[in-house]
């Protein structure tokens, strides 16, 4: 099968939902001729022109109140911002309008958007450019929160994220743009709230999030090699959240680590620990859960020190090994 | 910074204690001064006071547990102030490289390690599931995680070390909830499976055995201690026991005349014990072979007569010694004998009261108790039994006379002290009794 990257996946989705569904469209900043900050929506202007694919003022408020406006008036707007810090920007009308107005409106308005945005950090893009705020997003009831970490899972939860009738937040991993994997050509759906087991193993669990699940899956290879046998769930989707998957692979290795970029501290990895520690899997825990974090500091321009604040392969290996001292 | 509170050494001899009682909870505010605990030593229960004002924040020593002199038994300090979880053990400051005694349980660096009973077992959750599925108790389990934690592979070792138990799952849950072990119960179906209905059998066999079970009470304290010291010395030295009958109207004599000038005097009431003493110290100085102990391979003299006086306390026996008895008349005697004798019975010797004795008196002439074999107090190496006085029949001068008899049993150790001079000796001692005036020489 061919291999698409990530970048590639995504827009590939988001093309071949507007072939299908007229209703679809993108705004954001410099998304048409100049193709996005990270070149996703490259050449779409030539194929769909400018009435879907919207060029908008710098106004991360305006684009996503848009976007509402355009959702409840039947609308299926898919917006683009930059980068996920500016998520900040858009946070009165994301927590306040569009996750609560459908429950509002009793059911009789909807608000079908897609929010995507780049987030993460190994690109030197510091401080204000590199933040994981996903686990701000999770908090929200009515806001659906999708963290891919490959090209095939890009596509099929970008088609499943712009399928459903509620507002979703779709992160993409700056650093997953490049990577590549094997991806059908034509269009399918991966459904909301189904992890994926990324590599089968019996001593340890790791639940791993976008780019983590990359380095999770370099660690275990290295662990494989000693004898340690890692499984590596991803749960592709926050909210919501596959917990049956987690609960049964903790419940086969008795072991979990989770490991996020995102800032350790308020993080989601809390909120899978937390879960695991209130089901079924707690009387098969043979050793303390372990998160994996961000460090509690903005994300620093100095590309070693960007390094250090995040989860490094290493650091998973140590950790892995850790909990299987029952550390 | 918290305060160490050790395991006190309160004799040059002393290397383990064991802690009877703690006065004060964790938690609780101490002054300096104010008892803290309780310890029995060699022969003696002591309380301890705190050194330290503070809050008392750490207790690692449970009651009746002994410990080496030294040993870190808790903490004292400002309230929350963080403490180990466990004693750091013998304080290297003040520990004896000799005292190889090590608490049960405490032995350093001995991971994996069995977890005490009654503190709350360190176990991950798999752990504990595996071990009430298989019916096991996780105190037996030797725990290899970090500070002895018990994970899933130590239970399952465990496990298939005995034969693994087939029974159904609600059997291994009544089994759990009644605290039986399946590994006791014969199973009724097929290849032995343990139905429910199998533990209620053994249920009532263990409640009709329990009615009719003697009382146990474990050996531990004062009556461990005396437990260990006769057996060593009936083991290790070989008594030999003479009798002889002694004719107390001389004594006695001396006794009604003495007691009102010495209660007058000390306000103590002159007894036989005393005059006893008095005699036995008298003769000792006459008889130097007698009056030794042995240490290793020597055989130690003493020059005076330390007389130790068997007392009998609430849960045992103690051995007050009066130092020098040789030395002193029968008012100081009584005076001091009778002091360390109400000191023994409200359980406030001082260790030093009960060292040094080099000859010890058991008195039994207040029952019905004629002649007796003792065992010797070491490292001394005699002791004397007295048994009661009684009016018998004697023949005297060709007239049988009615005259009040007392028969004193003397255990020697033959190892040091042979026949003929103990023998000596206690002719000395009847004939010093049946002329009790030459103490007064």
């Amino acid at each position: 099968m061919r291999e698409l990257t990530y970048l590639e996946a995504v827009r590939e989705a988001m093309s071949q939902e507007m072939r299908t569904n007229e209703d679809v469209f993108i705004l954001g900043e410099d998304i048409g001729v100049y193709g996005g900050a990270f070149g996703v929506t490259r050449g779409m202007i030539e194929e769909f022109g400018p009435e879907r694919i919207r060029n908008t003022p710098i106004s991360e408020a305006a684009i996503s109140g848009t976007a509402i406006g355009a959702a409840l008036t039947g609308m299926r707007p898919i917006l683009e911002l930059q980068f996920s810090d500016f998520i900040t920007i858009a946070m009165d009308n994301m927590v306040n309008q569009a996750a609560k107005l459908r429950y509002m409106y009793g059911g009789e308005g909807k608000v079908p958007m897609v929010l995507r945005t780049p987030a993460g950090s190994g690109t030197g893009a510091a401080a204000q450019h590199s933040q994981s705020l996903e686990a701000w997003m999770t908090h929200i009831p009515g806001l659906k929160v999708v963290q891919p970490s490959t090209a095939y899972d890009a596509k099929g939860l970008l088609k499943a994220a712009m399928d459903d009738d509620n507002p979703v937040v779709f992160y993409e991993h700056k650093l997953c743009y490049r990577t590549k994997s094997e991806v059908p050509e034509e269009a399918y759906s991966i459904p909301l709230g189904k992890a994926d087991i990324k590599k089968e193993g019996k001593d340890v669990t790791i639940v791993a999030t976008a780019m983590m699940v990359h380095k999770s899956l370099e660690a275990a290879e290295q662990l494989e090699s000693e004898g340690i046998s890692v499984e590596v769930v991803d749960p592709r989707t926050l909210v919501p959240l596959d917990e049956e998957t987690i609960v049964e692979s903790v419940k086969k290795t008795g072991r979990l680590i989770v490991v996020h970029e995102a800032v350790k501290r308020g993080g989601f990895g809390g909120e899978i620990a937390s879960m695991i520690a209130e089901s079924e899997a707690f009387d098969y825990l043979d050793a303390p859960i372990k998160r994996l974090g961000g460090k509690a500091v903005p994300i620093p321009y100095n590309p070693e020190l960007e390094k250090a604040a995040v989860p490094q392969v290493q650091d998973i290996v140590e950790a892995v090994k850790d909990t299987l001292k029952g550390l | 910074m918290p305060k160490e509170i050790f395991m006190p050494k309160l004799s040059s001899t002393m290397q383990v204690g064991t802690l009877l009682e703690w006065f004060k909870e964790e938690g609780e505010t101490v002054e300096v001064g104010e008892p803290l605990f309780e310890i029995m030593t060699d022969k003696i229960n002591i309380e301890v006071e705190a050194y330290e004002e503070g809050v008392l924040l750490k207790r690692y020593v449970s009651e009746d547990e002994e410990v080496p002199v030294n040993y870190v038994i808790g903490y004292i300090g400002e309230a929350n102030e963080a403490v180990p979880d466990s004693s750091p053990g013998v304080s290297d400051a003040d520990a004896e490289p000799a005292d190889e005694v090590k608490p049960a349980g405490q032995e350093e660096n001995a991971a994996p390690k069995k977890q005490e009973s009654g503190e709350k077992v360190r176990a991950t959750p798999a752990a504990r599931k595996v071990a009430k599925d298989e019916g096991l108790s996780l105190l037996e389990i030797e725990g290899s995680g970090p500070r002895g934690r018990v994970q899933k592979a130590d239970v399952e070792a465990r496990g298939e070390q005995g034969e693994k138990v087939k029974a159904t799952p609600l059997a291994r849950k009544v089994a759990a909830e009644k605290g039986l072990n399946l590994q006791e119960v014969t199973g009724t179906g097929s290849n032995g499976k343990i139905y429910t209905a199998d533990l209620d059998t053994v249920a009532s066999a263990n409640h009709e055995a329990s009615t009719s079970e003697p009382k146990r009470v474990k050996l531990s304290g004062t009556r461990k201690m005396i437990a260990k010291r006769m057996a060593e010395s009936a083991f290790t030295a070989p008594h030999v026991t003479l009798t002889s009958e002694v004719d107390m109207t001389a004594s006695m004599e001396v006794r009604k005349q003495l007691l009102p000038l010495i209660e007058q005097q000390t306000g103590k009431r002159l007894s036989y014990t005393e005059i006893i003493a008095k005699a036995v110290a008298h003769s000792l100085v006459r008889h130097p072979e007698i009056n030794v102990s042995l240490d290793g391979d020597d055989v130690v003299y003493h020059e005076d007569a330390h007389i130790g006086i068997a007392v009998s306390i609430p849960g045992g026996l103690v051995v007050p010694v009066v130092n020098r008895a040789n030395h002193k008349g029968l008012g100081a005697l009584t005076e001091e004998a009778k002091h360390l004798a109400t000191a023994a019975r409200a359980g406030k010797l001082s260790p030093d009261a009960m060292r040094g004795g080099t000859f010890t008196i058991s008195n039994l002439g207040m029952y019905a108790v004629d002649v007796f074999t003792p065992i010797i107090n070491q490292p001394e190496s005699a002791i004397l039994g007295v048994g009661r006085i009684q009016e018998k029949a004697v023949g005297i001068n060709g007239q049988i006379e009615l005259r009040p008899m007392m028969s004193l049993s003397l255990s020697f150790d033959h190892r040091v002290i042979d026949g003929a001079p103990a023998a000596a000796f206690l002719t000395e001692l009847k004939q010093v009794l049946e002329n009790p005036y030459q103490l007064l020489t």
